[in-house]
């Protein structure tokens, strides 16, 4: 029979069948509350399946309910029906990408046709979210409808479905549906004959059909919740058939008969009673409950001392089984609900190696995190081998403090052996975990400790671990001559012992200081070797991150061309291999050189994919806010600082110059095209010290500039990277055309608008429209107005030396309009500078024409002829 | 999801007409709008219909202009705006 106000989703789902049958794949994912009917439409299709196509197979899989999932729980079940090169790719424990393969070439057009199903992938673990990615890409050219049920109202923000969702989704074979709950008429059409009242019956349920139909079989009133639903129908049992169920909800949908009848002695009659009241129900050979809402209502009700014992019970008949039909993330999960202590230990780590060998990190990183728990009175020895394990899987973004904990607990383990090279290379890795946690003072302080412990010790893995994580730190601080003196030293050691990692990593480091220290030439050197050695060993994260510190390094220095180049080139493999945190790195880069190149669209739809991605890390999305930001404030669009507080935010726990840099010119500029020069100057100082510290060329030059156009510097600091040099120093027209060499639009105009040309003012004026830069072109206008439509000579080094009384252009300007009138803050707003740089040149004006008053000094420049060339200075508007 | 003002120029002046066709136009933009997650709440005409200010509700103005881009509409200026009713303070 087919189910209520199903038809619509049937009738399409049937159609997609066809359409996959016919040799064009689809994935479904089917959305929707727990107990809303996604599983009941699915059997409905698997019912009718045959006649779409007789030869249509249906493969079914689930997802655990389990806190720690078995990995690719889903595939295990299909691959005992299927058999095949897929059964035996899993039973032999082969490598991830050939089960995934064989499992796609079973879909294959030489195949049958397939209607697959995985249930609940809200419970996925992580090998089957990948394996649904892998589907996902190559579904079009199989035979196989593959729908994905899961409960859309249960996916928090950080939800790992809901990366995997969103890489999906956009797919050209990818469908979306979500089941609604029951109408209020289809509620009444079931409660017809129940003497209930279907309105009352549809408030209280919100039409959810497992909840009305569970009213309906207890036969009593409407229960408040779903699981007084559920319980209210067990009332009839009798006590030996409700211990019969109450172990079956231990053991788990499907329940293993055999397994069942063990635990809780011999129970036929029991399951009938069950059968019977409808709780359970019969599915071929195996006996599962009606839904696993119900399994959850009755496991609740158990007593937690009972249960406990019943999950020792059930553990104990699992693990008497011999070992090769071990499944160990079952047993670990039964024994830490029994509370059994040594079996979590013996079963735990085992399960944690099943789960790492499917690729299954987060599973595995899980089952080490539950062995632990189980560990604390173990000794030194026994617990280094599990917090190592942990330590090594874990990546401090997804399990926080615990990370840095275990690395912790190791260094103190070491230091009691006496162990300095253990010491040495945990305090290493302790210091990365704690930089990726924002903690870089305490990274620090643990570098500074592993290179007093390996003082002393001869050369060796431990001591050129120690000089590259050093390194590493002062590479992230631009630190550049000490980070190359550190990280030679440990390329020294890695090349004599032939560590090819080791090098790889060192070459890495040191390339990407001397690039964004401004060795471009070496930097690339080092950077490309590192590539290609990682290349040659297949070490993929090393080839991403060169990829990646090639492009930002590039980015950074401002040049975008050569940026580009290793950005797109590296986000095609970080894409191929699945890498997503290069991915997302290389995409927010991306971004930034998009927005310096003036190619604002694309810079923006490049930043909105890092920052919607629930899998992008803080730094990724600090410089995907900065493009963002940085585009909106260049547009005049709204929302600018919505998106550059959060980059603040991000960056500030740092105290790296690396963020703190670039968040800070960014804030600057954002403030002074909103007309705010004081907060413009104030956010360029906050960085500015540090800059100079750190001699970084760059951020020294952009934040000298935003200070400089705000009235806050008197004299150009030393070391500013040469188109902003140039700028301080006056001369636009060259700044100009330097900025035009890195391919900079934007900044090339406003330079240009910083000049006395007309041409220029209106080239750059042109620029900015095509560029949709509306603040900039309006101040550009306005500077027009205010000097007037004359033609003015170029550059005001030329201009002092024309002019009768040595003034500068920029000093000729503010006295023309003094002369029409203006008071300094007009002045100020007029020319869009602040009232602090024009009192400058009035002063200024004053002293060089030897007058006493603003009046004066007009009457006087214009007796000498420094006004003006026909003596009229323009007219106010 | 935000309100904004959007500021549009038509130098030209805009004339949609009250007929089948202008009425497909309309609804070709709100679609298009729809794809982006932008909605057309309604616009204010200036009488030389050469402005406009359209009243938008969207998740960000990137969407704004993207729908923009789709529709081949002008885009002058955009303001995130929230709403002031003398019926508040009643």
């Amino acid at each position: 029979m087919e189910p209520l106000e199903r038809a619509g989703p049937l009738g399409e789902l049937t159609v997609l069948l066809r359409e996959a049958a016919a040799g064009h794949g689809r994935l479904m994912l089917l959305g929707g509350e727990a107990g809303v009917g996604k599983s009941t439409v699915v059997r409905s299709l698997a019912g009718a399946a045959a006649d779409v196509d007789r030869r249509v197979r249906v493969l079914l899989g689930a997802c655990d309910a389990l806190s720690t999932p078995r990995p690719l729980a889903p595939l295990v079940d299909i691959a005992l029906v299927l058999g095949g090169e897929v059964r035996r790719m899993l039973e032999i424990g082969g490598r991830r990408e050939d089960v995934f393969s064989a499992f796609l070439a079973e879909l294959g057009t030489g195949r049958p046709p397939a209607l697959v199903v995985f249930e609940d992938v809200h419970w996925a673990d992580e090998a089957t979210l990948d394996l649904l990615t892998f589907l996902a890409r190559r579904i079009g050219s199989t035979r196989a409808l593959l729908i994905a049920t899961y409960r859309d109202d249960e996916l928090g923000p950080t939800h790992s479905l809901r990366v995997t969702l969103g890489t999906v989704a956009t797919g050209a074979d990818v469908r979306r549906m979500s089941l609604a709950p029951l109408s209020e008429e289809a509620v009444g059409v079931l409660t017809a004959h129940s003497g209930l009242d279907p309105v009352a019956l549809y408030r209280q349920t919100g039409g959810n059909p497992f909840f009305v139909t569970e009213v309906l079989a207890s036969g009593g009133g409407i229960p408040a919740t779903v699981r007084d639903a559920v319980l209210a129908r067990l009332a009839p049992l009798s006590a030996s058939a409700r211990t019969a169920l109450d172990t079956a909800s231990v053991i788990g949908s499907p329940v293993d008969q055999a397994l069942l009848g063990e635990v809780a002695g011999p129970s036929l009659d029991e399951i009938d009673e069950c059968l019977a009241a409808g709780i359970l129900r019969a599915e071929g050979m195996a006996v599962v409950f009606r839904h696993e809402l119900a399994r959850a209502a009755v496991l609740e009700a158990i007593s937690p001392l009972r249960r406990a014992a019943l999950h020792g019970r059930v553990l104990a008949i699992m693990a008497a089984v011999p070992t090769e039909r071990h499944d160990p993330a079952l047993l670990a999960h039964h024994a830490e609900a029994a509370g059994d202590g040594p079996a979590v230990l013996r079963f735990a780590p085992e399960a944690a190696r099943q789960a790492t060998g499917l690729g299954a990190n987060r599973e595995a990183v899980s089952q080490y995190a539950r062995a632990l728990r189980f560990a604390l009175r173990l000794g030194d020895d026994e617990r280094a081998p599990l917090l190592r394990a942990f330590a090594d899987a874990s990546n401090v973004s997804s399990w926080g403090s615990a990370t840095i904990d275990a690395r912790e607990d190791l260094v103190a383990i070491a230091r009691r052996n006496g162990d300095r090279a253990m010491e040495a290379e945990q305090l290493t890795w302790l210091a990365t975990a704690l930089v990726m946690e924002g903690r870089n003072e305490e990274a620090e302080a643990a570098s500074r400790t592993a290179i007093a412990v390996v003082d002393g010790l001869p050369d060796g893995p431990a001591s050129e671990r120690v000089y590259r994580n050093q390194s590493f730190l002062r590479m992230l601080n631009r630190d550049t001559v000490e980070a190359v003196a550190w990280g030679e030293r440990a390329i020294a050691i890695a090349e004599r012992l032939d560590d090819r990692s080791g090098l790889i990593s060192g070459l890495n480091t040191v390339g990407s200081a001397l690039l964004v220290g401004g060795d471009e030439s070496g930097g690339r050197e080092r950077l490309e070797r590192s590539l290609r050695l990682a290349e040659e060993a297949s070490l993929d994260l090393q080839v991403a991150s060169a990829y990646m510190n090639l492009g930002s390094g590039f980015g950074e220095v401002h040049r975008f061309a050569d940026a580009d180049r290793y950005l797109s080139a590296g986000l095609v493999f970080a894409t191929e291999r699945e890498l997503d945190s290069a991915r997302h790195y290389g995409t927010a880069w991306l971004a930034l050189t998009r927005m310096h190149q003036g190619r604002w669209d694309e810079a923006t739809g490049l930043a909105v994919d890092v920052i919607r991605g629930p899998g992008a890390s803080a730094i990724s999305r600090i410089m995907a806010l900065l493009a963002l930001g940085r585009v909106r404030a260049r547009r005049g669009d709204p929302e600018v600082m919505t998106a550059l507080d959060e980059a603040m935010a991000l960056a500030a726990p740092t105290g790296t110059l690396q963020r703190l840099g670039p968040v800070r010119a960014a804030r600057a500029e954002a403030a002074w095209l909103a007309v705010d020069g004081a907060r413009a100057a104030g956010e360029a100082r906050a960085a500015f010290d540090l800059a100079v510290q750190h001699g970084h060329a760059w951020f020294i030059g952009e934040l000298a500039y935003w200070r400089w156009v705000a009235g806050d510097l008197d004299t150009p600091p030393s070391g500013t990277a040469e188109p902003y040099a140039l700028q301080l120093a006056g001369d636009w027209h060259r700044a100009a055309t330097a900025w035009e060499e890195r391919g900079c639009p934007y900044e090339a105009a406003r330079a240009r608008a910083e000049g006395n040309d007309e041409t220029a003012i209106r080239e750059a004026i042109a620029a900015f429209e095509r560029l949709g830069a509306r603040p900039a072109a309006s101040a550009a206008r306005r500077r027009l107005h205010g000097l007037g439509a004359r033609d003015i000579p170029r550059g005001p080094r030329a201009t002092t030396r024309a002019n009768p009384a040595g003034l500068t252009a920029r000093e000729v300007e503010v006295l023309r309009l003094i002369a029409g009138g203006l008071r300094n803050a007009d002045i100020a707003e007029r020319l869009f500078r602040s009232p602090k740089t024009v009192d400058h040149h009035v002063s200024s004006l004053l002293a060089k024409l030897g007058a006493r008053s603003r009046m004066e000094a007009v009457q006087t420049a214009s007796r000498r002829g420094a006004l003006d060339q026909d003596g009229e200075p323009p007219a106010p508007r | 999801m935000a309100r904004y003002i959007v500021e549009r120029t038509f130098p030209e002046g805009l004339a949609i007409p009250v007929t089948n066709e202008g009425a497909a136009a309309v609804q070709g933009v709100v679609d298009r709008n729809g794809e982006q997650g932008v909605t057309w709440v309604h616009s204010y005409v200036s009488d030389d219909k050469k402005g406009t200010f359209c009243v938008y509700d969207g998740p960000d103005p990137e969407a704004i202009r993207r729908a923009a881009e789709r529709n081949g509409l002008p885009v002058d200026k955009i303001t995130k705006v929230s709403v002031l009713d003398p019926y508040f303070y009643r």
